[in-house]
């Protein structure tokens, strides 16, 4: 799995440094909402809960925004790849083929990661306040890669299904961003009207933005208890996690089958 | 028995019976045998459609076959195909280059994911050898049709394959550019003593060119040999004829020189006799009285033996 993992990773984070627009555009609206709208949410409304900082809580809701749009678009490459890139070369490289969707897994976990950098050092800088433990951080930033990655497989999945990069593209914005506001990214799950709240329940999102919470803020604000309504923050914090374990497992599993069959004749 | 069937996947390519049907049903390749010699260029012509791609997709390990074998470097395709992929070298009918890299960038992946050993100096002679070196840093966006294909030849060759798989290399690209493109095919495989694969529709390339061919129709091979030996069996002249109107008579009458093709409003006969000797009983069939408006002899060539084999026959 290793011979060809290095370089075929490179070239992807790569691609993306390459694209400098459309890692500037994704970020866009997340750090206006850091920058802009969250503290003046905040100011406006002084949050739901008193012992929630309304701002950090929104700003780490933005990390569920980028994240997976980010993974969403990223599945654009492969289509260029499959179409016009270089793929059937790579197909006819003494490599193992499962070593092309895992180094571009590993490619969107790096740009994820200065995504998520970007988005809570902004904060940060704003006034944001974390409260963290390096359990909790550590199941934080799992959740967030478990999210990216899983994203990712869902949108290299649907990028071999689909012939159409046009198709693909009205695909980004769906799947990419229509859940964030479903999730509980900038209000608690309570406000949702009940029916849509037993969807977001489902939702990786809403598992991905709450332990992210539960990391950098602690298990009053990560609203684990609306989801589970259990006791034990940790339990619910692990059962969040399976969640996410699950959603990956089974997209990136779904990726590589699907690249097998569309990749040998 | 054994001894000349090992002797044989010891080839650089040998396919033995080699089969492939796509789901659908549709038989690309009906048990195809050819066996290709150390350091020849090997020709494997035919219509759109008569299996190539195929053939050329089962030995690059993209198809996986349905019956028979096919060996790269005694690889077996199926069973081996790192081994297969760690001797091949492979140009494809589409460009397939990273247009957001430069020329070096695209070799500089290559060479790292075939893991070539002292890269930079084999990056830098390979794009010597195919006029890029200026180029190098330039991105292949930049690039025309023909410094795209002199590029992934140069690629191709990065890892030092033993076969060199060129799938319709000259396809779309003017004919300096094929012209060039084939001396520069020619120089390599001769200082690298390497054994070339290539599918084409230009025919007068392929006679240039390729040592032996293979011509395909409809999954099988329906000749095979040198360029020359095909054209000597299919006859050394070749009659031609314009017909206007019915062209039913001129064919019967050109069945008494050989067996007739037609294509559109030609109709055409080769034949072994020499060229006087063919002129003067073509003379005596009464063509003129048939509707033929003009007749040519001509040396056969390649292309003959093709329509012959793949055209369309009355």
């Amino acid at each position: 799995m290793t011979a060809g993992f290095v370089p075929l990773y490179q070239r992807r984070v790569a691609l993306a440094i390459k694209r400098p627009i459309a890692l500037v555009s994704q970020l866009l609206t997340p750090v206006l909402w850091v920058l802009v709208v969250g503290p003046a949410f905040a100011a406006a409304f002084h949050g739901f809960a008193r012992q929630v900082d309304f701002f950090t809580y929104i700003a780490i809701g933005q990390i569920v925004f980028i994240l997976p749009f980010s993974a969403m678009f990223a599945g654009l490459v492969v289509i260029t790849d499959r179409d016009i890139g270089i793929l059937r070369e790579l197909l006819v490289a003494p490599i193992r083929r499962a070593t092309i969707p895992f180094s571009n897994i590993a490619a969107i976990l790096t740009v994820a990661t200065g995504q998520l950098v970007v988005i809570l050092g902004l904060a940060l800088v704003r006034g944001a306040q974390y409260h963290t433990a390096p359990g909790r951080l550590l199941v934080g930033l799992l959740a967030a890669a478990l999210l990216s990655a899983g994203t990712y497989g869902l949108a290299e999945f649907l990028a071999y299904r689909i012939t159409q990069p046009a198709i693909f593209g009205t695909l980004i914005p769906a799947i990419g961003a229509t859940p964030y506001a479903l999730c509980g990214a900038i209000y608690p799950l309570s406000a949702l009207p009940p029916g849509v709240q037993q969807l977001a329940y489902v939702l990786p999102w809403t598992h991905a933005v709450a332990l992210l919470r539960f990391g950098f803020m602690g298990g009053h604000a990560s609203g684990l208890d609306q989801i589970w309504h259990m006791h034990s923050v940790w339990a619910m914090a692990l059962l969040s996690l399976g969640v996410l374990v699950a959603f990956a497992t089974a997209t990136v599993w779904l990726a590589l089958r699907t690249f097998s069959a569309a990749t040998t004749r | 028995m054994l001894t000349a069937k090992v002797a044989a996947i010891a080839k650089p390519i040998v396919t033995d019976h080699l089969s492939k049907t796509y789901p659908g049903g549709v038989e690309a390749v009906r048990k195809l045998s050819i066996e290709v010699d150390e350091g020849e260029v090997f020709g494997l012509l035919g219509p759109n459609g008569a299996g190539k791609t195929t053939t050329l997709g089962v030995l690059t390990t993209l198809v996986r076959p349905t019956g028979g074998a096919a060996f790269v470097d005694g690889h077996d395709v199926v069973r081996d195909p790192f081994g297969a992929r760690q001797s091949l070298g492979v140009v494809f009918q589409e460009s397939v280059l990273d247009n957001e890299f430069t020329a070096a960038e695209n070799m500089w992946l290559h060479a790292r994911v075939w893991r070539v050993p002292d890269a930079a100096a084999r990056i830098r002679s390979l794009l010597e050898a195919v006029g890029l070196a200026e180029r190098a840093g330039d991105g292949v966006m930049t690039f025309s049709g023909g410094m795209r294909r002199r590029l992934e030849i140069a690629r191709a060759l990065l890892g030092s394959p033993r076969v060199l798989v060129l799938d319709e290399p000259t396809l779309g690209l003017d004919p300096v550019v094929r012209y060039e493109l084939w001396q520069m095919v020619r120089e390599l495989r001769s200082r690298q003593r390497l054994t070339v694969l290539v599918s084409t529709h230009y025919l007068e390339e392929a006679a240039s060119v390729c040592d032996r061919v293979a011509i395909i129709d409809h999954g099988v091979v329906t000749a095979e040999g040198t360029p020359t030996r095909l054209v000597d069996e299919l006859g050394h002249e070749v009659l031609e004829v314009q017909v206007d109107g019915d062209a039913a008579p001129v064919i019967d009458a050109l069945r008494q020189i050989g067996r007739p093709i037609r294509t559109g409003s030609t109709v055409s006969a080769a034949s072994r006799e020499p060229v006087g000797t063919l002129t003067d009983r073509a003379n005596t069939l009464g063509l003129p009285e048939l509707g033929v408006t003009s007749m040519t002899v001509r040396p056969a060539t390649l292309n003959d033996v093709f329509l012959h084999l793949n055209g369309v026959r009355p």
